[in-house]
């Protein structure tokens, strides 16, 4: 990778460290509920736009780790480590998870995946002594962070996320991913370890949601069954990554500056209209852009000759 | 007489419930082509799913080498020196011809080594040359053949194993497909395959088996299996 091709990330996310000087409250919580769906959208990007895997509940990380996170808290660990926790207790559900459900292929893997979301929300919804059920964990403020930390952590979390793609895409292990994607028997029969692959690339793409699901608790100081465990979310990352580009490095980061920038011109004006844009926007994605937006740009090809396969 | 490369021994295997072989034995020597022929349902591509580890309901003895391989996974088959070219010519098709190349010898991490190992191929299917930068996808159902094969060859495998090679494609490139062969007979490769085709791939081969159910059923030189009036009768439409 040259600094060319990084130059543009490290500008960016030099903005989004300079952006709480410029910015009022209000911009801030959009920036930072922007950050929160780069960082959704490319750990969704790593397992489905990767290998071809589609995630229907990815949101069942971001719900263990918004329990974990605001259970942690409440029982008296600094915010931090709440964090740090609920993105390893993501991991541990993710682990095992995925030596199970990737050897079932295509829709199978999908229809698994949005099982899972389910159970999340049904565990949460039923274990009352844990949990509080269905009326919610409310966060006393005296504990939490302050918007500011909470956005620098989500900032953190958004440039992990990217990077992490970026690392992926340019190593072997993307290759290995590509090539599952195309097709699997083929891959194994080079040599590829398929099913190691899909669960690291699996396990990967389920640590980042963790610790940002830690965080939306945190900075809603509230969360419940429905609001954590909700499968528009996970709609929401997917039309992220394909308007952006499937599998690309700044395809997920364009998709979601679009889409939260659209919802955010919208909402107040049209509340029941701007999901159904966001549907409009699915089809036509579909219909018109299959491959996303980077598609069109002129020095993308397809093919890629100066590159042989392993390089850094 | 020297050990075989690769040797078979009373091997059964099922598609979940259903056996398909049972006790298969054969032989494959260096330098040798072998062919596998019979009815459908004859288990001849079970055979070679079997070797190459993408069927796990196996049992017996499957010895490549000096050592038995029917426990090992398919992943850790090309590394052992054996090259697979599937049925039905699974290329990745979004990949270009040189990229689909490279992945063939994707376990080289030598980037140089497996510059060389694409010349050769190259070298050997000038057609995949004109055609490198071109999507696989794109390419003619006897071009993605030409490509399967090339990518089997890229780690230099001892034994190349063909799955129905000419399957599908039409009789200009079928032509071409077995002059490759005799290509790679010429120089000394070894080769089993299992071909629909059956008196062309006993015209080509050194020895011949001929499965029926799941079973050996006859076992002669290439040349001899032509000229037995009863293979002649069963397989191959003869007189």
């Amino acid at each position: 990778m040259s600094l060319k091709s990084i130059a543009p990330g490290i500008v960016l996310a030099l903005l989004a460290v300079a952006a709480p000087a410029m910015a009022s409250d209000y911009q801030l919580l959009f920036l930072l509920q922007l950050l929160m769906m780069i960082a959704l959208a490319q750990s969704w990007n790593l397992i489905s736009g990767m290998t071809g895997y589609v995630s229907l509940g990815h949101t069942a990380f971001f719900g263990v780790g918004a329990y974990a996170g605001a259970l942690l808290l409440q029982w008296g660990f600094p915010w931090w480590l709440a964090i740090f926790k609920g993105a390893g207790i993501a991991l541990l559900v993710a682990a095992p998870l995925g030596v199970l459900t990737l050897r079932l292929r295509g829709p199978y893997f999908a229809i698994a995946m949005l099982g899972l979301n389910e159970i999340g929300r049904l565990v949460a919804t039923l274990w009352v002594d844990l949990t509080q059920g269905g009326d919610g964990i409310p966060l006393s403020p005296a504990r939490l962070p302050t918007l500011l930390q909470n956005y620098y952590t989500m900032l953190t979390l958004a440039v992990l996320a990217t990077s992490l793609i970026a690392w992926v895409r340019y190593n072997r292990l993307g290759l290995e991913l590509r090539a599952i994607r195309e097709d699997e028997e083929a891959a194994e029969m080079v040599g590829v370890n398929t099913t190691r692959n899909k669960v690291i690339a699996f396990a990967l793409s389920a640590v980042i949601p963790g610790a940002a699901g830690a965080v939306y608790a945190f900075y809603t100081s509230y969360i419940d069954p429905v609001s954590v465990f909700a499968p528009a979310l996970n709609i929401q990352m997917i039309v992220m990554v394909l308007l952006g580009g499937s599998g690309t490095v700044w395809g997920p980061v364009i998709g979601a500056v679009l889409v939260r920038t659209l919802h955010e011109l919208t909402w107040a004006q049209f509340p029941a209209l701007h999901l159904a844009l966001l549907g409009v926007l699915i089809v036509a994605i579909v219909l018109f852009l299959p491959k996303g937006i980077l598609s069109l740009a002129p020095w993308r090809r397809r093919v890629r000759p100066d590159r042989a396969p392993g390089s850094p | 007489m020297t050990e075989p490369l690769l040797t078979i021994n009373k091997l059964d295997a099922a598609y979940g419930p259903v056996q398909v072989l049972f006790g298969v034995d054969m032989e494959v020597y260096r330098g040798e082509i072998v062919a596998i022929i019979g009815p459908n349902g004859a288990g001849k591509s079970t055979v070679i799913k079997a070797v190459v580890g993408l069927l796990k309901s196996r049992s017996g003895q499957i010895v490549f080498d000096g050592r038995d391989i029917i426990r090992l996974p398919a992943h850790a088959v090309p590394r052992l020196g054996i090259g697979y070219v599937p049925q039905g010519r699974i290329v990745f098709s979004h990949m270009t011809v040189t990229d689909n190349l490279e992945m063939g010898a994707f376990l080289i991490k030598d980037r140089e080594q497996r510059r060389r190992s694409v010349d050769a191929v190259f070298a050997q299917f000038p057609r995949l040359h004109e055609r490198r930068q071109q999507a696989a996808g794109s390419l003619s159902g006897g071009e993605q053949q030409m490509l399967a094969i090339g990518r089997a060859m890229m780690l230099d495998p001892q034994l190349i194993i063909l799955d129905e090679p000419s399957l599908g494609l039409s009789p200009k490139y079928v032509e071409q497909i077995f002059e490759q062969l005799e290509e790679l007979k010429a120089q000394g490769r070894t080769l089993l395959m299992v071909e629909q085709n059956a008196a062309r791939a006993l015209t080509l081969s050194d020895r011949g088996y001929v499965l029926e159910l799941g079973r050996n059923r006859f076992h002669d030189t290439g040349r001899a299996l032509l000229a037995d009036k009863a293979v002649r009768e069963l397989y191959l439409g003869g007189r």
